[in-house]
C-alpha cells in the first residue's frame, strides 16, 4: 500500500533517479551510510548530527502518537496515521545507523517521550487545525533544521557524504510534504496560528540546541 | 618546567625538521643518518637539560637555536654528520634501535611509561618509577619532565593499554562468533568473562593498585579515568551485542560501570587463591541484575495487562451505560 503512495508521488521528485528513492525505503538493511571517520574531531561532529536528529525524529514520532490518542478515531485519523508511519520509518532508519556507528543517543530522550506526547495531544484537543498547525510549525523547523546540516555537509566535503546527504535530503522532502499537507488542511485556519507557531518552533529551536550538547 | 619547555621544543623541532630538510633531494642513507644525528642532538638536549635545570627561558631559546643550526649545518655535509655521530654519548647501537623506534614524542612518552611499569612494584605509581623507565632505556633520569602529572599519565597509560589489549580480545572473540568458529555466549555470561578477563590485567600490580586507584580519582586525573572507563564499558556491551540507542544504552552502561568498580574493590582486599572469591562476587552480582532485569520485564507485561484489563472494563462500563455512541 505504502509503495504505492510512494510509486505515485514519484513525479513530485522527478530529479532522483527511481532506485534511489525506492533503496531507501524497501531495504531496511544498514549499508553504510556514514563514511568511517578520518579523526576525531570528525567522528565528534558526525556524531552530535545523528545524535541530534535521532532525537528529532523520535521527538516526531511521539508528537503523531499524541495527535493519534486524541484525534485517532476521527476524520483526520488516517491522514494522520499515514504521516506516522513514514516518520516511523525514518526512526527506524536512524535507529540503524546509531547502533552502527555507536553513537550515543541523547539523555533527554524520556524527556522529549513526554514533551512531544504532551505537545500532540494538548494540540489535538484544539481540534484538526490545532494538530496540524502543531504538524506544520515542527514539520518546519525540522526541514530548516536539515537543510542547515545539508548546507554543512556540502560546504565540507560533498562527495564524501554522499549517502548521508541523499537520505537527509529524501527526508528533509518527507518533512516538507507534511508541513504542505498541514497547511492544506486548513492549519492557518486556526485561531491564534501565529502565536502557537512560533511558540512551537522556539521550542523546537531549543530542543535541537540542547539536543546537541547532551 | 624549563626542562619541559625545552624537550617539547626540541620534539616540535624534531618533527618540524624532517619536513623542511628534506625538501631539497636527499639519498635514504643522509635521512637516516639525518635522523640519527637528531636523535643525538634530542638525547644530548636532555643531558643538558639534567645538568642546566636553573637556566632562564632565554638560554633554553639559544639553546634550540642552536639545535637547529646544528641541524642545518649536518643537512649540509656528510662530515658534519659523520662528527655528530661520533660525539654522541650513546653506542651505536642502541642509537639505531631508537632511530626505528620512536619518530613523535608521544611514541618516546609511551615508551618511556611502557618501561616504567617494570618498576612500579619497586617504586610504586610514582616519577621514581618514570625516571628508573627512563634510564632503562638509556635515556636520562631528567625525561621525567616530560611528565607534569607523572604518576597520573603512568597509571592512565596502563589503563589505556589493558583497554586496548581487552578490545582486541574481544574482537577476536567477535570474529571467531562470525566464522563460526565459536559459540555465541550469552549475555551474562559475555560480561562475566569480559570484567575477568580486564581484571586479571591489573593482577600482576595488585600491592600498589590501591595507590593507583586514589591516583586516578585526583580532581586533574578524573576526567581523564572516567574516558577510559566509560569507553572500555561502551566496547564491552557494544561485543556483548547491545544495539540500543534509547535510555537502555544508559541503563545498561550504568550497571556495568558499577560491576565493574565494585569487583575490582573487592578484588583489591581479596586474598583468596587466584583471586576466586572475587569472581565468586562477581559471578553473584551479575546473577543480581539479570534477576532485577527479569523482574522488570515481568512488571512491565504485568503492568500491561493490567492495564489493558482496565481499559476492557472501562469500555464495557461506557458501552452499558450507552456513553459510547459515534455521534
Amino acid at each position: 500500500m505504502w509503495l504505492n503512495c510512494r510509486l505515485l508521488s514519484l513525479p513530485k521528485i522527478a530529479g532522483y533517479p527511481w532506485k534511489v528513492a525506492g533503496s531507501l525505503q524497501t531495504s531496511s538493511r544498514a549499508y553504510s551510510v556514514i563514511p568511517p571517520p578520518r579523526d576525531r574531531e570528525e567522528e565528534e561532529m558526525m556524531h552530535r548530527m545523528l545524535r541530534v536528529d535521532h532525537a528529532g525524529e523520535y521527538g516526531a514520532n511521539r508528537i503523531y502518537a499524541g495527535q493519534m490518542a486524541v484525534l485517532g478515531r476521527s476524520r483526520t485519523g488516517p491522514l494522520i496515521q499515514q504521516m506516522w508511519d513514514q516518520e516511523k520509518k525514518h526512526l527506524a532508519k536512524f535507529n540503524e545507523i546509531l547502533a552502527e556507528n555507536r553513537v550515543r543517543p541523547t539523555a533527554l530522550l524520556p524527556l522529549w517521550n513526554l514533551a512531544g506526547f504532551a505537545l500532540g495531544a494538548s494540540t489535538a484537543l484544539l481540534g484538526k487545525e490545532g494538530a496540524m498547525a502543531c504538524t506544520v510549525a515542527v514539520e518546519e523547523s525540522i526541514s530548516e533544521h536539515y537543510n542547515s546540516q545539508i548546507r554543512a555537509l556540502m560546504e565540507s566535503d560533498p562527495e564524501r557524504y554522499t549517502e548521508l546527504l541523499q537520505m537527509i535530503k529524501e527526508f528533509r522532502d518527507d518533512e516538507m510534504d507534511h508541513h504542505d499537507t498541514g497547511l492544506e488542511h486548513d492549519a492557518e485556519s486556526l485561531p491564534g496560528y501565529w502565536l502557537l507557531k512560533n511558540a512551537i518552533q522556539l521550542g523546537c529551536k531549543a530542543a535541537i540546541y540542547v539536543s546537541q550538547r547532551v | 618546567m624549563a626542562a619541559l619547555l625545552r624537550g617539547l621544543r626540541a620534539g616540535r623541532l624534531l618533527r618540524g625538521l624532517p619536513s623542511v630538510v628534506a625538501a631539497p633531494a636527499s639519498t635514504n642513507q643522509q635521512c637516516s643518518s639525518l635522523r640519527r644525528s637528531f636523535h643525538c642532538a634530542a638525547l644530548r638536549l636532555q643531558d643538558e637539560s639534567k645538568s642546566d635545570k636553573s637556566s632562564a627561558s632565554s638560554s633554553s631559546s639559544s639553546s634550540s637555536s642552536t639545535t637547529h643550526h646544528e641541524h642545518y649545518q649536518a643537512h649540509s655535509s656528510h662530515q658534519d654528520t659523520e662528527a655528530a655521530s661520533q660525539q654522541d654519548p650513546d653506542p651505536n647501537s642502541s642509537d639505531r634501535e631508537q632511530d626505528e623506534e620512536y619518530e613523535t614524542e608521544e611514541q618516546l612518552q609511551a615508551q618511556i611509561l611502557a618501561a616504567a611499569l617494570e618498576f612500579v612494584p619497586l617504586h610504586g605509581w610514582s616519577m621514581e618509577a618514570i625516571a628508573a623507565g627512563a634510564e632503562s632505556l638509556g635515556l636520562s633520569s631528567a625525561s621525567t619532565g616530560m611528565f607534569p602529572n607523572g604518576s597520573g599519565d603512568l597509571v592512565l597509560h596502563f589503563i589505556s593499554q589493558c583497554n586496548s589489549k581487552l578490545t582486541e580480545i574481544l574482537a577476536e572473540q567477535h570474529n571467531q562468533v562470525q566464522l563460526g568458529q565459536a559459540e555465541r555466549k550469552k549475555t551474562a555470561d559475555f560480561l562475566r568473562d569480559a570484567v575477568e578477563t580486564r581484571l586479571r590485567m591489573c593482577i600482576p600490580y595488585i600491592e600498589t593498585w590501591p595507590q593507583a586507584l586514589s591516583i586516578l580519582l585526583l580532581p586533574h586525573n578524573i576526567p581523564d579515568s572516567l574516558k577510559h572507563l566509560s569507553t572500555m564499558v561502551d566496547d564491552i556491551w557494544y561485543y556483548a551485542g547491545d544495539r540500543s540507542t534509547d535510555m537502555n544504552w544508559y541503563t545498561k552502561r550504568a550497571v556495568l560501570t558499577g560491576l565493574y568498580n565494585t569487583t575490582e574493590l573487592v578484588m583489591l582486599q581479596d586474598s583468596s587463591p587466584d583471586f576466586k572469591d572475587t569472581w565468586a562476587f562477581l559471578d553473584n552480582r551479575i546473577q543480581d541484575v539479570v534477576n532485577m532485569a527479569t523482574t522488570a520485564k515481568q512488571m512491565q507485561s504485568t503492568g500491561e495487562a493490567v492495564a489493558q484489563g482496565l481499559m476492557g472494563a472501562a469500555v464495557t462500563l461506557k458501552n452499558l451505560t450507552g456513553l459510547n455512541q459515534k455521534r
